[in-house]
């Protein structure tokens, strides 16, 4: 009697698994089928270019294959790489390069920040409301748009050059100087980010314990005080992660701005890596090469994500993997 | 002596008149400085072209002249490029939402096999790629350069789009979907009449991200469509503003007498002003009401970081 329990229940068990493993296997597949256009998509236009890259270690021509076994594709090593490190124009890119982004970092970091603790000192919520609605604007304008205004602005009859003119000053070509350009360059990109960018730091400072002011208040600290010693450390965390990670993407200069705003007679402060491969692989078909400069660079930019990571979970125990 | 230095500090606390009217004045000179260009590109395109050319209109100009939004309502070419434009908002907008949400479900569920395995392989794509090059090559290879589809495919997918959806789908209680498959639902019954509808939110974001993300691209037209009559807006601007390829002119057509080609002469200094307010138009009058969806989108992504 036990025993046939036992057998029963056993077989009952055996039925039940089986039976789950095939509604396992069911669900699985009609998962995998939702899932396929997705992964095939994936793959392709994500994966395939990955395995691309062998490219920068051969002679590419247009129409070969990106591997052959027949030979007809010819392999040059590092090649490439040793050429562009060579070149007379390395030096040029990576000082552009690190020029423009730095700057951008050192100008443009700071600006949201004391445009957020500006606003939060507002007290008329529509005045504040109308601001941030402005300040937004150029944020949702196309980079076409932008940089148009930006040229507009600062060409030899533009805006710019009337208001040193009324000044008594004699009129700048801003677009075709070179020593200007990182300048046009980082002030337009502060002008139409900053609004945008000081969105997370206000939303931080909106979570705010509002006692925290309270007792501050009691103790008798003014308002510049308040910002200092209480909303400043508040925004604290989000300010060093942030700026860990714009550390991070030291060399991704903004090239399709970059690409908007320069022009040949400026190439010698505006031309950036990004741009240089756009006109060594596209322009002039030089695959190959293009590609082992875009490999350099990617390399050098995730060893700095990685680095920044690292060094934000050491200090802050937070990282992005 | 202590309490008479503490007297003023406690007034500025209190909130003294002036600080508040230097904080006012400080951010009205922001919001001058980031509108005015605008304001001043629009006198441009609404002034007389002799007032233009001699660059005088700076608040408002003394006499009114609308002859350039009529020339550029009648360029054929820039009507074109919006309809393309159009094309590939609504095409690429729709596919985006489809393939997020396709990709977030079977991600989102718990006896998915090697699901962690494929999650990989959908993320390490946002930290590597193969570049500028590669990706031409294989876009050449499937035929899809000088194609509208070139346009409208690679960026049919959105991997951050993917993981904000699946994120959200995780959120939603496990009970609503067992009980929906003790009923006899499956999957796809599950995902489009229970998933959907309570993740509206989250795709009204997605949406309108993708939207102006495409309205305002103009870089992948560049590389790959080099026939003009595909050309999306942005694109068509860019050749008009930058690479000055685009003669304006051209719209007028025809012979005319000298005092008309004068006058032409000046209209054309004027266009690209009407131009520019008449494309960013759309984007300028809806971007405040849909601000909310943005803001909620920068804080879902800075949740995930």
């Amino acid at each position: 009697m036990l025993s046939r329990t036992a057998v029963s229940q056993e077989v009952s068990k055996k039925v039940f698994w089986t039976a789950k493993r095939k509604r396992n296997l069911k669900e699985n597949i009609i998962l995998y089928l939702i899932l396929s256009p997705v992964l095939i998509h994936i793959f392709i236009f994500c994966y395939i270019p990955m395995y691309g890259v062998v490219i920068a270690f051969q002679n590419y021509f247009p129409g070969s294959p990106f591997i052959a076994f027949d030979g007809s594709v010819e392999w040059v090593g590092l090649q490439h790489f040793t050429d562009f490190i060579g070149s007379i124009y390395f030096l040029r890119l990576i000082k552009n390069t690190v020029v423009l982004s730095g700057l951008q970092l050192l100008i443009g970091f700071g600006v949201p920040i004391v445009f957020a603790l500006l606003l939060n000192e507002v007290k008329n919520v529509r005045y504040k409301k109308f601001v941030q609605t402005a300040s937004y604007l150029p944020h949702f304008i196309s980079m076409v748009v932008v940089a148009s205004l930006a040229l507009l602005m600062v060409s030899q009859d533009g805006l710019i050059n009337q208001l040193l003119a009324m000044m008594g000053l004699s009129p700048i070509n801003y677009s075709t100087d070179p020593k200007y350009f990182p300048w046009v360059y980082v002030i337009t990109n502060v002008w139409s980010s900053f609004g945008w960018n000081s969105i997370i730091y206000l939303s931080t400072i909106a979570s705010i314990d509002p006692n925290l002011y309270e007792a501050a208040r009691m103790d008798g600290a003014n308002r510049f005080q308040q910002a200092i010693h209480i909303t400043l450390p508040s925004i604290r965390n989000t300010i060093i992660i942030l700026f860990i990670f714009a550390v991070g993407g030291l060399l991704n200069a903004n090239t399709e701005f970059i690409l908007l705003m320069y022009n040949p007679t400026i190439y010698e402060t505006a031309d950036v890596i990004g741009t240089y491969v756009y006109r060594e692989g596209i322009l002039n078909g030089g695959f190959s090469k293009a590609t082992a400069i875009g490999i350099f660079m990617q390399v050098i930019n995730f060893s700095l994500l990685w680095l920044c990571n690292t060094i934000s979970r050491k200090i802050n125990g937070y990282s992005m993997w | 002596m202590v309490s008479a230095k503490k007297m003023p500090k406690n007034r500025i606390r209190e909130g003294s008149r002036i600080v508040d009217v230097v904080i006012i004045v400080i951010t009205a000179i922001i919001c001058f400085i980031t509108l005015y260009p605008f304001y001043y590109i629009f006198v441009q395109s609404i002034a007389d072209p002799q007032e233009v050319i001699a660059q005088t209109a700076y608040l408002w100009p003394k006499k009114l002249y609308f002859g350039s939004y009529k020339l550029i309502m009648g360029d054929v070419k820039m009507w074109t490029a919006y309809g393309y434009t159009l094309i590939y908002v609504v095409s690429g907008t729709v596919l985006n939402l489809l393939t997020s949400v396709l990709g977030a479900y079977p991600l989102a569920t718990k006896g998915l096999a090697f699901r962690s395995i494929v999650v990989k392989f959908v993320i390490i794509p946002m930290y590597f790629s193969g570049g500028l090059i590669p990706s031409f090559l294989l876009m050449t290879k499937l035929c899809l350069y000088n194609n509208i589809w070139a346009m409208i495919l690679p960026g049919a997918v959105g991997i951050w789009n993917i993981i904000l959806v699946r994120s959200y789908f995780m959120s939603i209680p496990e009970g609503l979907r067992e009980s929906a498959y003790i009923d006899g639902a499956g999957h796809l019954r599950i995902l489009f009449s229970i998933f959907l509808p309570l993740s509206k939110p989250i795709l009204a974001v997605i949406a309108i991200y993708t939207i102006v993300g495409i309205w305002n691209s103009w870089f992948n037209a560049m590389i790959y469509l080099p026939d003009s009559s595909l050309h999306p807006l942005q694109f068509y601007l860019y050749r008009v503003m930058i690479q000055q390829s685009v003669n304006l002119a051209d719209m007028q057509g025809g012979m005319a007498a000298v005092e008309d080609q004068i006058q032409r002469m000046l209209e054309n200094y004027q266009l690209k002003y009407a131009l520019i307010i008449f494309t960013s138009l759309p984007v300028i009058f809806t971007y405040p009401f849909f601000q909310k969806y943005f803001i909620k989108g920068v804080m879902l992504g800075s949740l995930k970081e």
